[in-house]
């Protein structure tokens, strides 16, 4: 077995009085799809903006290779190698996708001019390595679908030296034929083999289709984790919807 | 199973389709009608030697504060003070060459006047965009704020130093400073020399007419150059239209938001600080109602010249043609004697709502009609 490229131990999250994680652990291993499941309110969005570096844990550390790391900005997050692509994607819809692949780390020479040919051909290039191939680099992202917005996200996050890829529900918002583009272009991130992804979903087929290892969470605790092989399908419907027997949830819902 | 990606969805376009759906199109239109209705109405008058040279000259104002709310604009915000600015600058560098510098300094030079003056207003425009960003308040208010507080300043200084609001029959520094030259002189005289080389620009005596262009022409043609510069071909360029078109996620990506809206109005203050030294300059008068109403005739450019109300998209070319239009409008009743002055802003209103619609359509036609 490789080494996990980011470990998670025993995270805390506290808002005040609140436990939003209760000592949660995760193992992401780079060329590998990690499944993190739960109903909403488990923990999933807090346990993503500590591994971003939005929150700060209360206790609990995050290991980076081995190595201890403190988050204490999203700068700090980035600069370890974790990317995440947030559900709004922080794309600006009026500006091209080489301004959008680009903003706020643009290629310049003298006087701050961009080195526009250059970086063209860098956003078509890396969207091409993951699955779409855009002709037109300077058109508007307003034109492009859900999916291929979601690949511009993702390809940046890599090309901007992301190890670790959060996905932050990256399905939830699309049609079924871009859902399937998004898992396609998933896919081919990780036969890569060098990137770790975190994939967050709601969608209990979409994770089967891809992921090799889940962990599922439940009011701030892991309740189930492990290998694919060893999470039966049976097992990820019981998990996904926090632990509830289905069959409890069948007799409740014939007594209404 | 066919091979079609979404890439081909988008059609291929002729260089014909792909010029009529600039977003400066419109604007462009409008300003030829403009310059043939203009030539037709006056007898060519408007385009004489001499006609050419006072249109150049109040396009080239209009131009250098569109300029700057155009750029604002892009990046999301308002500035309704550039009027009022416009003013305040005015009588700070007339009264400094009446009364002497500040603090007992003696004698002001048209320069250290200038200088002065500048560091003023772009601490004014530092402080306007500071507030802005720190309260988070709508930039529309703030400024409007700054629109009253400015002029209010202007009108009392003036009164409590000058006990007038009106300063006349400063001397005619251009003729002896370098700097009052640079901004109130002549440029281009080359231009009218070849006229009348070419045998035009003749006065009635059948000597040489007109010798230059005013030197705010040359002010123009650099801070619209500039600005086209810094918007499409560079990093700060991509910040300004990335800040205007979603701030939350031009900050996610680690766009300096704050200190690119604090630049602008910075900006801002400096167009209108470049348009009132050429006024003062020129005219060797100034008066504490200079500039009013510039903020909204500049947002009005602006917008003619396909700048977004909700920023994100504009473009420098646009806001030119947007300048050469209001400007031979503004001009037409000189020419035109039949005509009443006020149908200029007849005309403003209608172009600037007609714009309004025709730029919602672009913006719909980018982001997909959302």
């Amino acid at each position: 077995m490789t080494e996990p490229y980011m470990r998670v131990e025993k995270l805390v999250k506290k808002f005040g009085p609140f436990m939003a994680l209760n000592g949660v652990d995760l193992e992401v291993y780079p060329g590998e799809v990690h499944a993190l499941l739960g109903d909403n309110g488990a923990g999933k969005s807090t346990l993503i903006k500590i591994l971003s570096g939005v929150h700060e844990p209360t206790s609990g550390s995050i290991y980076i290779e081995g190595r201890a790391k403190k988050f204490r900005s999203p700068r700090d997050a980035t600069a370890a190698g974790i990317g995440t692509v947030y559900q709004d994607l922080a794309i600006n819809q009026l500006m091209s996708v080489t301004r959008n692949f680009f903003m706020g780390r643009e290629l310049t020479s003298a006087f701050g001019k961009l080195r526009m040919d250059e970086m063209n051909q860098i956003a078509h290039d890396e969207m091409l390595k993951i699955g779409i191939d855009f002709s037109d680099p300077t058109q508007a992202v307003g034109t492009m679908s859900g999916g291929q917005r979601q690949t511009l996200a993702i390809a940046r996050a890599i090309y901007f030296g992301a190890k670790v890829l959060i996905l932050d529900e990256p399905t939830s918002a699309l049609g079924q034929k871009q859902q399937m583009e998004v898992l396609k272009t998933i896919k081919r991130v990780r036969a890569r083999g060098d990137i770790a992804i975190i994939f967050i979903t709601h969608n209990e087929i979409h994770s089967k289709l891809v992921a090799d290892r889940y962990t599922f969470l439940a009011l701030g605790q892991v309740i189930g984790s492990g290998p694919k092989a060893e999470i039966e399908a049976q097992d990820i419907r019981r998990l996904m919807a926090g632990g509830a027997e289905m069959k409890d949830l069948e007799h409740e819902l014939s007594q209404i | 199973m066919n091979e079609r990606s979404e890439a081909d969805r988008m059609v291929q376009e002729t260089w014909f389709q792909r010029t009529i759906r600039r977003p400066e199109i419109g604007a462009f239109v409008v300003m030829v009608f403009i310059i043939l209705a203009l030539a037709i109405a006056s007898d060519g008058r408007a385009f004489n030697a001499l006609g050419v040279k006072n249109n150049v000259a109040i396009i080239a104002q209009f131009g250098i504060i569109a300029t700057g709310a155009a750029m604002l604009m892009i990046a999301g915000e308002f500035d309704l003070s550039i009027g009022s600015m416009i003013g305040f600058a005015g009588m700070s560098m007339a009264m400094m060459l009446k009364w002497g510098l500040p603090f007992g300094l003696g004698e002001a030079t048209p320069f250290m006047a200038f200088l002065l003056t500048l560091a003023m207003t772009l601490s004014l425009g530092w402080l306007i965009g500071t507030i802005v960003v720190r309260s988070g308040l709508s930039s529309f208010i703030v400024t409007l704020g700054f629109l009253f507080f400015l002029r209010g300043t202007t009108e009392v200084s003036f009164r409590l130093i000058n006990q007038s609001t009106q300063i006349s029959g400063l001397p005619d520094y251009k003729e002896t400073n370098w700097f009052a030259d640079l901004m109130g002189g002549e440029v281009f005289g080359w231009f009218y020399d070849l006229w009348f080389m070419l045998g035009g620009n003749l006065n009635r005596k059948g000597e040489q007419w007109v010798t230059g262009f005013d030197a705010r022409f040359l002010w123009w043609i650099i801070i619209a150059g500039a600005a086209y510069f810094v918007l499409s071909r560079t990093q700060l360029g991509n910040w300004i239209y990335a800040t205007g078109d979603n701030k939350d996620s031009a900050r996610a990506n680690g766009v300096p938001v704050n200190r690119v809206k604090i630049g602008l109005f910075m900006f801002t203050a400096f167009c209108a600080t470049i348009f009132a030294a050429c006024q003062v300059f020129d005219t060797n008068t100034s008066d504490a109602a200079k500039g009013n109403l510039k903020e909204l005739e500049a947002i009005a450019i602006a917008v003619v010249g396909g700048t977004l109300m909700t920023g994100g998209f504009g473009s420098i070319i646009g806001v030119v043609f947007g300048a050469v239009t209001v400007g031979l409008v503004a001009n037409a009743v000189f020419f035109i004697p039949w005509i009443d002055g006020s149908w200029f802003r007849v005309f403003v209103g209608t172009v600037l709502l007609a714009a309004v619609f025709a730029n919602e359509r672009i913006r719909k036609r980018i982001t997909g009609g959302i």
